[in-house]
């Protein structure tokens, strides 16, 4: 099919909330600020690390470019950029994907209002900040990529880019992907793949981007569901893609047919840790188009990372349960756990159930560690889980283990260095039941309430 | 955004930097005293010139030739 097929003709119009807009409102709720003060891009990250709020730094030393960073550090912040309350995000996200809408295709683009090509294209111009102390250099960490296949469709995914040169970065594409498919059948030839690398868009976008959407299923169909109105998309000037008309910063150009030889790397992971130096595939930048006053988004690792993809695990965790016939009250992906790796659910328990609730969560690929409790738990409230865990659990009885399930090259407990190459690394699970156990009766958890509760206000007081 | 050339003085002091493994930041941090975008640009020239050696730690080195 081809890319356009997909999409319908309009003129543009004013209701698509892009990137900007959304930083508007979230400087309104408080969850970002301006900073005037003038500041190296090297430091960027390191602000972003310690403010209490996402930053919007005006004054880069050397740029006249603006760099905005830390917008999804927090399940607050991130709730903010949705303009969702912040305990519906997995149901919120999954009611959107249950319901995509397909992107309309418009001629003229705030994302193409400047146009610099061919030689003039100086990836050095941008604030490409350098993040943290092993990395390999400055990294583009925000960049959304955009590709085309003729018989699979367009493709987005969110890739991180290591900048070599005026015109070529390095890309990560050591993990299997939809991009890397469409890059091993162009390198199989001996040919390029046209690419585009949109950076600054609205977290509509970010999020279907990072989301590993099922096959056949087109990412920014999803963010047209997650916005619950199409997204408008341009056709790039220099590569046949398209990419979401409101961007702040576009690249176009070509990832070279150089196999994965490239070094590329260490970068800070996703899980918090640095990576690895990797071999991988160059992209050469034939064009950089952007708005009037573009800001560049530096994307915080691991916790922006991690918050992308936080509402799509409290989806599946919520699927999976329902699909064990479990009644759930809510999910949480906690950051400690990447916002993926770890999670507490709060069920309507029916005997047994605490159980089945962890078997259903531990056949999620990423989790490795779930607590399950009743419905009164308040599971955003870590000492209320924990006071569950220590008086409803008997760890003889209600710590369930799995052994040798699928795990994951990056975390270093299942020493994915002693394996053999092309070999999957295996992991144990496990659960907490922290639900009442069966036979003891609820009475025996009624929690102490003080005296005329109701009565009383702090403020008449204090 | 413009094209501008990089600083031949300040690559080959990046150059000297490289005769031992060094992280990028190391880099960064010997050479404060430029613009973060100037230094960028001496990297960019030296990356198209040299080919860089990475130990597994990620640190770059100019190999002899």
């Amino acid at each position: 099919m081809k890319q356009a097929d997909s999409l319908r003709a309009v003129s543009a119009r004013p209701t698509n909330e892009d990137f900007r807009a959304m930083l508007a409102r979230m400087e309104r709720a408080g969850h970002l600020r301006r900073v005037k003060k003038t500041i190296r891009p090297e430091h960027i990250t390191a602000l972003c690390g310690k403010a209490p709020a996402a930053v919007m730094c005006e004054a880069v030393e050397g740029y006249d470019i603006p760099v905005v960073g830390g917008l999804y550090w927090t399940r607050a912040r991130m709730a903010s950029a949705l303009g969702w309350p912040e305990g519906e995000l997995g149901t919120r996200f999954a009611a959107s994907v249950a319901r995509p809408i397909a992107p309309e295709a418009v001629e003229r683009a705030a994302c193409q209002e400047i146009v610099v090509s061919g030689d003039d294209v100086d990836l050095t111009a941008l604030p490409i900040p350098f993040m943290h102390e092993k990395d390999g250099g400055p990294y583009i960490s925000a960049g959304v990529a955009f590709a085309n296949d003729e018989k699979l469709g367009p493709n987005a995914g969110c890739y991180r880019m290591m900048f070599r040169t005026r015109r070529e970065l390095g890309i990560d594409l050591f993990t299997a992907s939809d991009l890397r498919r469409y890059y091993q059948a162009k390198f199989d030839l001996g040919r390029p793949l046209p690419i585009a690398v949109a950076i600054g868009v609205h977290v509509f976008e970010h999020m279907a981007a990072a989301y590993k959407a099922p096959a056949g299923l087109n990412e920014m169909h999803i963010a047209g569901g997650l916005r619950g109105e199409p997204l408008q998309m341009v056709r790039c000037k220099t590569v046949d893609v398209m990419v979401p008309a409101n961007a702040e910063i576009v690249l176009e150009g070509e990832l070279l047919p150089n196999g994965w030889t490239a070094d590329e790397g260490p970068f800070g992971e996703f899980a918090g840790m640095q990576g690895d130096l990797k071999r991988n595939p160059l992209f050469r930048v034939s064009a950089i188009t952007h708005r009037k006053n573009p800001i560049f988004y530096a994307l915080q690792m691991p916790w922006e990372n991690d918050w992308l993809n936080g509402p799509a695990t409290e989806a599946a965790c919520a699927r999976v349960l329902g699909l064990a016939g479990i009644q759930v009250a809510a999910v949480r992906a906690t950051e400690g756990g990447c916002c993926g790796w770890s999670v507490v659910a709060a069920i309507k328990k029916r005997a047994g159930e605490g159980k089945n609730a962890i078997a259903a969560l531990l056949s999620l690929p990423v989790v490795k560690q779930v607590i399950v409790t009743d419905d009164d738990i308040d599971i955003y409230n870590s000492d209320e889980v924990e006071w569950a865990v220590t008086f409803r659990c008997q760890a003889d009885k209600d710590i369930v283990i799995l052994s040798g399930m699928k795990g994951k090259h990056v975390d270093p407990s299942v020493r994915p260095w002693d394996l053999k190459p092309g070999e999957l690394p295996t992991t144990s699970k496990f659960g907490i039941d922290a639900t009442i156990p069966e036979g003891v009766p609820a009475f025996r958890y009624e929690r102490i309430v003080p005296a005329f509760l109701n009565e009383i206000r702090v403020e008449d007081y204090l | 955004m413009t094209m501008e050339t990089a600083d031949s003085a300040l690559a080959a002091e990046i150059e000297a930097l490289l005769r031992r493994p060094v992280f990028f930041r190391d880099v960064l941090a010997a050479l404060r005293a430029h613009p973060y975008r100037v230094i960028l640009r001496a990297w960019s020239d030296i990356r198209t010139r040299h080919a860089l050696a990475r130990d597994e730690f990620g640190r770059y080195w100019l190999e002899k030739t």
